[in-house]
């Protein structure tokens, strides 16, 4: 992945479809519920972009 | 023939004068990581902020939040991200125009994305005559204007930014490479970047 305008384009992208995930569990059960899905995916994206900077130090 | 080249070598380096040139990534320009390290230091800003909000809803701990008899007009602010989104997808389209020569398309993404981010902002405003309540109720009316307010400074810069950007635009600046159109990719990516922070803020202070 380069560091540009297409690459951060792709992260609105990709917060948008989180965004609207949680958005779509919050109103279906509660906020809580939302919350923590939130958190996971924050968690998993934390993981993700530590993994890829392994990967590029390599 | 041979000690003529040497000389001319030699005169070569006597008239290079001052420090030698900066050394440069071949992978990342100057100006991307100017922007990328301004944004790192703005999401510690807004992690402040929402550090703060978290802190206040779980110390105030009220029966709703937000408090009684206050609301939040969802669907209005869900509209207006919508807008806003829309504006991340309006810049990508003239970024993409101008690397392909498109000069049009360059000037037609520029002004609908400036037209999408006034709109945002003025909906915003229109929203903060609105509210039932001000900065001064509670520590929930001051979080929230802070948290909303300062996302709508950094749309304010923002529209500076395509301000200039569409100007020099519709002047005849920027070309297909990278390099010729950096005036249009800096803000982009600033642009994308307040956009991220409104889903967040959005979801953060709208949804949960």
């Amino acid at each position: 992945m380069r560091l540009d305008e297409a690459a951060v384009f792709k992260w609105v992208v990709i917060v948008g479809i989180a965004a609207a995930l949680v958005i779509a569990v919050t109103l279906l059960t509660r906020p809580l519920v939302g919350a923590l899905l939130g958190l996971a995916i924050v968690i998993a994206g934390c993981v993700y972009a530590y993994r890829w900077m392994g990967q590029k130090r390599h | 023939m041979e000690s003529a080249t040497v000389s001319v070598g030699h005169d070569h380096a006597d008239h290079h004068h001052g420090p030698p040139e900066a050394n440069q990534s071949s992978r990342i320009d100057r100006q991307t990581l100017g922007i990328l390290l301004f944004i790192v230091s703005e999401v510690m800003l807004f992690g402040a902020f929402f550090a703060s909000y978290f802190f206040l809803r779980v110390v105030v701990n009220p029966a709703t939040w937000p408090p009684e008899p206050y609301e939040l007009p969802v669907a209005v602010a869900g509209m207006n991200t919508a807008i806003l989104v829309s504006s991340s997808f309006t810049i990508h389209y003239a970024l993409e125009s101008i690397r392909r020569g498109n000069r049009a398309g360059l000037k037609l993404g520029l002004v609908a994305t400036w037209m999408l981010g006034a709109t945002f902002l003025f909906i915003q405003i229109n929203e903060y005559v609105h509210l039932a309540f001000s900065a001064r109720d509670f520590s929930f009316g001051s979080i929230f204007y802070s948290l909303t307010g300062l996302h709508g400074a950094h749309v304010f810069v923002g529209l500076m930014l395509l301000t200039f950007a569409t100007i020099r635009a519709f002047r005849g600046h920027f070309g297909p490479k990278a390099e010729d159109h950096l005036g249009v990719e800096v803000p982009g990516i600033y642009w994308h970047f307040v956009d991220i922070m409104w889903i967040i803020v959005y979801v953060t202070v709208y949804i949960l």
